[in-house]
């Protein structure tokens, strides 16, 4: 099988199999490393013959395919190992992105978060945590407040209750630990068409309350930048998460 | 930007970076397409498809597996040579075809446009296969035969044309070799 298997990898990269035998050849692949190598060098050449065909496409196919993208959901990563990045040394995880059934667990999540009580706590200190319970509370009450989360297969993630006619979000990190040195972990609007914009910087795991969030927002990210925070992020992204799901980007 | 960093800013949602994408992937995609395709109200019809799936499942790109413009190459060609096949199955194409030879054919037309260097040097190294090698290769990639109708088509057994695809595909290699 595995012979007759590898002499299909030129068939295969030139498109040439059935539905069925395409199949059955893919299952082959996975566990062939050699033939994966030869599709892959072969899918190399195809991709020369494919070049050599290229016409300008007509102006109104990019007004209808610009015009779709706008209204067209993404779907989220599949879940994979960590991909090999060619410019740094570092790696970014890929998430899962998880929807949580009700507000309640990413609600509970929240809650507990935030009535972690530290010894010592002011006066101030416990007023600005009160504030806070009061905007999360307003939060979570919003008719259409909706929780979503990512976690990485560590279990280190980030959890989200959002309400789009709030323009309000409710941010809490988990499992991250603090972050090295004097730098901090830094929360990032991210929007089509336009720079991220900073929605504030995380003290612990003390959840952030993002506020004046358009509908448009698609996604929100977490850097880890110097003390003080920055003016834009000047790291890969630790974690980001796709807003669609709790009714944010259309 | 490069196909693969956009097509990474694309995963996350970025526009702006689709936008800049389409202007690098487009022309490829569209010309491949129709390549294979080759009646142009369809060919549109696949090409966007093809842009649009590009935007619904970036984040599927596996960069490990190659570069982002193989991947997309390889995504535009499957729908290319899907719709084909489906088409003759329905016996569309004969249909057409017939219509079409009343028409200038596409591809001379094209071509008289599009004179650029990759296409003229892929065709040189085409036309240094054998025969056999090269019909084996076209047929499968440019007309979205399989290799068991490439077989039917030119009389000879499946290993040979088994063969044949691989080491035409070989020596194309070795003929394009570093011009990129």
């Amino acid at each position: 099988m595995s012979r007759f298997a590898h002499s299909l990898a030129a068939p295969y990269a030139l498109d040439a199999l059935e539905g069925a035998e395409r199949v059955r050849f893919e299952r082959h692949l996975e566990g062939c490393a050699r033939c994966a190598a030869e599709v892959r060098a072969l899918s190399e050449d195809t991709v020369r013959l494919a070049r050599s065909t290229a016409t300008p496409a007509p102006p109104a196919l990019r007004e209808r395919v610009l015009s779709a993208v706008r209204t067209t959901a993404q779907e989220p990563a599949p879940a994979r190992g960590p991909v090999p990045r060619r410019s740094a040394g570092h790696v970014r995880p890929r998430l899962l992105l998880v929807p949580f059934a009700t507000v309640t667990a990413a609600a509970a999540l929240v809650v507990a978060a935030l009535f972690a009580v530290r010894a010592h706590q002011t006066q101030d200190e416990l007023d600005t945590a009160r504030d806070r319970a009061r905007e999360i509370a307003h939060v979570l009450a919003a008719a259409d407040a909706r929780a979503t989360r990512a976690a990485d297969a560590r279990g280190r993630g980030v959890a989200v209750v959002a309400s789009v006619s709030r323009g309000r979000a409710v941010v809490t990190l988990s499992g991250y630990g603090e972050p090295p040195g004097d730098r901090v972990r830094q929360l990032w609007l991210m929007r089509p068409g336009a720079e991220p914009r900073s929605l504030g910087l995380f003290d612990g795991d003390t959840p952030l309350i993002a506020s004046g969030l358009s509908r448009f927002a698609t996604s929100l990210a977490v850097t880890v930048e110097p003390g003080g925070g920055s003016d834009r992020p000047t790291t890969e992204p630790v974690v980001q998460l796709a807003l669609e799901s709790v009714g944010f980007g259309e | 930007m490069e196909a693969d960093e956009l097509l990474e800013l694309v995963a996350g949602g970025d526009q702006k970076a689709f936008e800049e994408l389409y202007g690098l992937v487009s022309g490829p995609v569209f010309g491949l397409v129709r390549r294979v395709v080759r009646d142009p109200a369809q060919s549109e019809e696949v090409a966007q498809e093809v842009l649009l799936e590009l935007w619904r499942s970036a984040a599927r790109f596996d960069p490990r597996r190659g570069s982002a413009l193989s991947w997309i190459l390889t995504v535009a060609h499957r729908r290319a040579v899907d719709r084909v096949r489906s088409a003759r199955a329905a016996g569309e194409r004969e249909r057409r075809e017939a219509r079409r030879a009343h028409q200038p054919a596409f591809d001379q037309v094209s071509e008289e446009v599009e004179a650029g260097l990759e296409r003229e040097w892929v065709r040189r190294c085409l036309d240094r296969l054998t025969a056999l090698q090269r019909q084996s290769v076209t047929l499968a990639y440019y007309d979205g035969y399989t290799y068991r109708e490439v077989a039917e088509r030119l009389r000879l057994p499946l290993g040979t044309v088994k063969t044949r695809m691989r080491d035409g595909l070989g020596r194309l290699r070795d003929c394009l070799g570093g011009a990129a």
